[in-house]
């Protein structure tokens, strides 16, 4: 591969990271003012501003998938909106156990802490309707409580199950934090009421994480205090932006910070995307099916109708449906073959309609318009020969659109 | 600006839930030094020691000729299997007790003996000569369905071996051609860790119809050609390529080489499947069985949710119809097209589920589940039922069968491979399972 390493490839790569393009244009404009700029104009642009689901209809679930596609699709879609897909991806719940409605509503709470406080948000989604479905949270007596939400609390979304090379916490520490955990019900038509009811709740404080906690928020807080949390979330986040795990230091840093800001996300996140590494991490990890899917729509032009949904069921990251409680894994398993064969052939049947490519140079016209700054020789002259051997400007624009999308060089972030 | 640091790509990618084949995509291919069938030969894939390949035939094992059409599929069944709900301990003290709202009325049991009985939604798997092993499970297990399922994928029972593959991965790279299209496959579109191999190709597919486009124009198509030709020269190896980009050429090169096997299947005339993801997804493993005859394993993830935290007794018998029924195509569709004999089915899942019931009329995570076996198998029975009332500190059952052995039964009797190979020794396997 070619070491081109000028403000374009630097800025595509932040585009694909912090957002689900690049959209074509986007990084010419950027790169005018240069990466330092363009990194700034990220961290401080405004979350998009959107219209409520309106759901009650047949297929809440298709309507809601449809709905967030949409919105991420958008060209201004950025870092707020890549935050609520992080968010998603750890704090799952899937409309195939949970509520639609009360679905709709979690994601509104991502919405609104995306950028915001941890601890409020784990505040949030433990008493959150979707979350109690999801979870097993929801009707979990204290007499026999249902150990789901706070195993996976513990060891998924807060803690890990291990610390400084020693488990983070026991079986009795799960046990304890369903006992105070339960009580919560959800009720009303479609998940709308969330309540404690005290005489199915816990009747006295427990042992848990080697304190005393009585009740929900208790247990939260003692969660977010631990010495894991901080570590737990910024190294996740670090993966997520940068594709590698950080190193100890790297990450001892970052959760010092984040402890310091009272668990603000916005100054946890700005710190990993303007660590120095973060430019070297290029090309280091699959791009997601989601960000595949919404760059390759950019890319092609398709309309909002082409049918994501569908590509997104065969490629395995369907919105709202994560495969299990984990999420989608955040750094692999995406190429495959498999994977290969679904993206290109849903690239080479989606792109009969595209632009025309510039007569003069088509192939550099290609590959700007898919921001493809760093291409290696071989998919270059592949992309050369196909474009020499097409007379048709409507069969070679189609040709090499597909093939510019299904090249190696694409199916990375 | 340097350019990606390989070893970073590796740890990025590899270190969590890694790309199956990935190693064999790093390490490249050409390694021939096991021919198919040869399985005792060369290099043995485990972390540890090479293990000398001159070890003596094990009792029980297949002859070579046999051995070399046998064919294995995995169903697996995450989420964690409430094995009693499937093998229902209707008779056994306990039972009836620790379930104040799961425990199934003996009448929907079909009893094997006084003790315990198949869970009713069997029925059609009863008919077919299913074989139940009761009571596998780890010596030391573990809560999470990710550790353990990190075990199941890897074979590590223990927790401690640090496979950098698969278990099927490694069963691959014993028993298949290197030079084949695909050797292990799984359905579903990431690749799997249970299939990570050394030098085997193994491939994830998620379905048949995704290739149609990707080869086989004539060069008078002049269009179509022209794309597949650039997607076949883009996927060619190159040696310049960094960490991250050697991957994801090596994933569309074994696309364009796997869309032929796809495009040349022959027309599903299945018609008796039950439809949904389990039912989709064993025709295909069917045609592709039947279709090539280098596919020696096939891995089939369940997709269901088996974690039946609440309502049990509602969600557990659909997930048995499920099974039931697409397995009971399944098994008729490979007899029509005559390969019957050389498939055996064998299901995993990560851990059971509690003793006693909670609250919401479901289930805790638990520890040994029963494993289910279908086609040359003896039917009925195998190992013992763990106590219901003797548990371990947690009050979890005592599995009385490490999966390691389920596992070496699986590779020793039925693939021939020496379980030392591809297992922590020590695995033995189970006697009288398989009929050899």
């Amino acid at each position: 591969m070619h070491s081109m390493s000028d403000d374009k490839a630097l800025i595509a790569h932040l585009l694909r990271r912090t957002g689900f393009g690049p959209h074509p244009g986007q990084v010419e404009d950027l790169a005018k003012a240069g990466y330092a700029a363009a990194l700034e104009q990220v961290l401080v642009a405004v979350p998009l501003s959107i219209d409520q689901p309106t759901l009650g209809t047949k297929d809440d679930e298709g309507y809601l998938i449809r709905w967030w596609l949409d919105i991420m699709a958008k060209p201004e879609a950025g870092l707020h909106e890549k935050m609520v897909w992080f968010w998603h991806g750890h704090l799952t719940s899937s409309v195939d156990k949970a509520e639609p409605v009360a679905v709709a509503r979690q994601h509104q709470l991502l919405r609104n802490h995306a950028l915001g406080n941890a601890r409020q948000l784990f505040q949030d989604i433990t008493v959150d309707a979707a979350m109690l479905g999801w979870l097993d949270g929801a009707s979990s007596n204290a007499e026999a409580p249902n150990e789901n939400y706070g195993r996976e609390l513990m060891e998924l979304f807060a803690l890990g199950r291990e610390f400084n090379g020693a488990a983070t916490y026991t079986l009795a520490d799960v046990r304890a934090a369903a006992y105070a955990l339960s009580g919560w019900e959800v009720d009303g038509e479609k998940a709308s009421q969330v309540s404690f009811k005290a005489d199915s709740g816990p009747s006295k404080s427990v042992q848990f994480l080697g304190t005393t906690v009585s009740g929900a928020k208790d247990l939260v807080n003692t969660v977010c205090d631990h010495p894991a949390f901080a570590p737990h979330i910024a190294g996740k986040l670090y993966h997520f932006f940068h594709g590698v795990p950080p190193d100890a230091a790297t990450l001892a840093t970052l959760a010092e910070s984040f402890r310091s800001s009272a668990l603000e996300i916005k100054p946890l996140v700005a710190e990993i995307l303007r660590d120095p590494s973060f430019v070297e991490h290029r090309l280091n990890r699959p791009r997601f099916p989601v960000e595949w899917a919404l760059a390759t729509a950019a890319v092609l032009g398709t309309d909002k109708e082409a049918d994501l949904r569908d590509l997104l069921n065969t490629l395995g990251q369907v919105p709202f449906t994560p495969p299990n409680v984990a999420g989608w894994p955040i750094s692999s398993r995406w190429l495959s073959a498999g994977a290969a064969m679904t993206r290109a052939s849903w690239a080479r049947e989606h792109s009969a309609d595209t632009e025309v490519t510039a007569t003069l140079d088509p192939v550099a016209w290609i590959l700007d318009r898919a921001s493809l700054y760093e291409i290696s020789d071989a998919t270059k002259s592949a992309l050369a020969k196909a474009a020499a051997k097409l007379t048709s400007k409507r069969e070679r624009a189609s040709a090499l659109h597909a093939l510019a999308v299904s090249s190696p060089e694409f199916a990375l972030a | 600006m340097s350019a990606l640091n390989r070893r970073q790509f590796l740890t990025s990618t590899l270190a969590g839930l890694a790309s199956a084949g990935a190693l064999a995509a790093c390490a490249g291919r050409g390694n021939t030094a096991a021919s198919a069938g040869e399985s005792a030969a060369g290099e043995s894939t485990t972390a540890g020691a090479t293990k000398p390949s001159n070890a003596p035939t094990p009792k029980g094992t297949p002859t070579a000729a046999a051995r070399e059409k046998r064919r294995l599929v995995i169903i697996e069944m995450s989420g964690g299997n409430d094995g009693l709900s499937t093998l229902v301990p209707y008779g056994m003290t306990g039972y009836h007790e620790a379930r104040s709202h799961t425990a199934i009325d003996p009448k929907d049991v079909l009893s094997l003996n006084d003790q315990v009985g198949l869970h009713k939604n069997l029925k059609q798997l009863q008919t077919r000569g299913l074989a139940v092993v009761q009571g596998i499970g780890t010596p030391n297990p573990d809560g999470s369905h990710f550790a353990m399922m990190d075990r199941w994928w890897k074979g590590d029972m223990r927790g401690n071996a640090n496979y950098p593959t698969g278990f099927l991965g490694r069963l691959a790279d014993v028993i298949g051609d290197p030079s084949a299209r695909a050797v292990a496959l799984s359905i579903g579109s990431g690749s799997h860790p249970a299939l990570m191999s050394r030098k085997a190709p193994t491939l994830s597919i998620p379905r048949a119809d995704i290739a149609a486009a990707l080869v086989g124009a004539k060069p008078d198509d002049v269009a179509r050609y022209a794309f597949q030709q650039a997607l076949a020269e883009m996927a060619a190896e190159t040696a310049s390529d960094t960490a991250g980009l050697t991957m994801a050429r090596r994933s569309n090169r074994d696309a364009v080489r796997f869309a032929t096997t796809l495009n040349d299947l022959p027309e599903d005339k299945a018609d008796s499947y039950p439809g949904g993801n389990l039912s989709d997804g064993l025709r295909l493993a069917a045609r592709l069985l039947a279709a090539d005859p280098a596919i020696r394993i096939v891995h089939v993830p369940m997709n269901a949710d088996f974690d039946t935290h609440t309502d049990n007794n509602g969600r557990h018998p659909e997930l048995m119809n499920n099974l039931s029924t697409s397995l009971d195509a399944f098994l008729a569709d490979l007899e029509r097209r005559g390969i019957a004999d050389q498939v055996l089915v064998a299901t995993t899942s990560e851990f059971g589920r509690t003793v006693r019931d909670n609250n919401s009329n479901g289930l805790d995570h638990g520890t040994a589940s029963c494993a289910l076996l279908l086609g040359p198998v003896i039917a009925g029975l195998h190992g013992e039922h763990p106590s219901l009332t003797k548990l371990d500190d947690d009050n979890q059952l005592i599995a009385t069968l490490g999966f390691d052995q389920y596992y070496a039964t699986l590779a020793e009797r039925w693939l021939g491979i020496p379980s030392s190979e591809v297992l922590p020794s020590g695995a033995k396997p189970i006697d009288g399972l398989i009929r050899v």
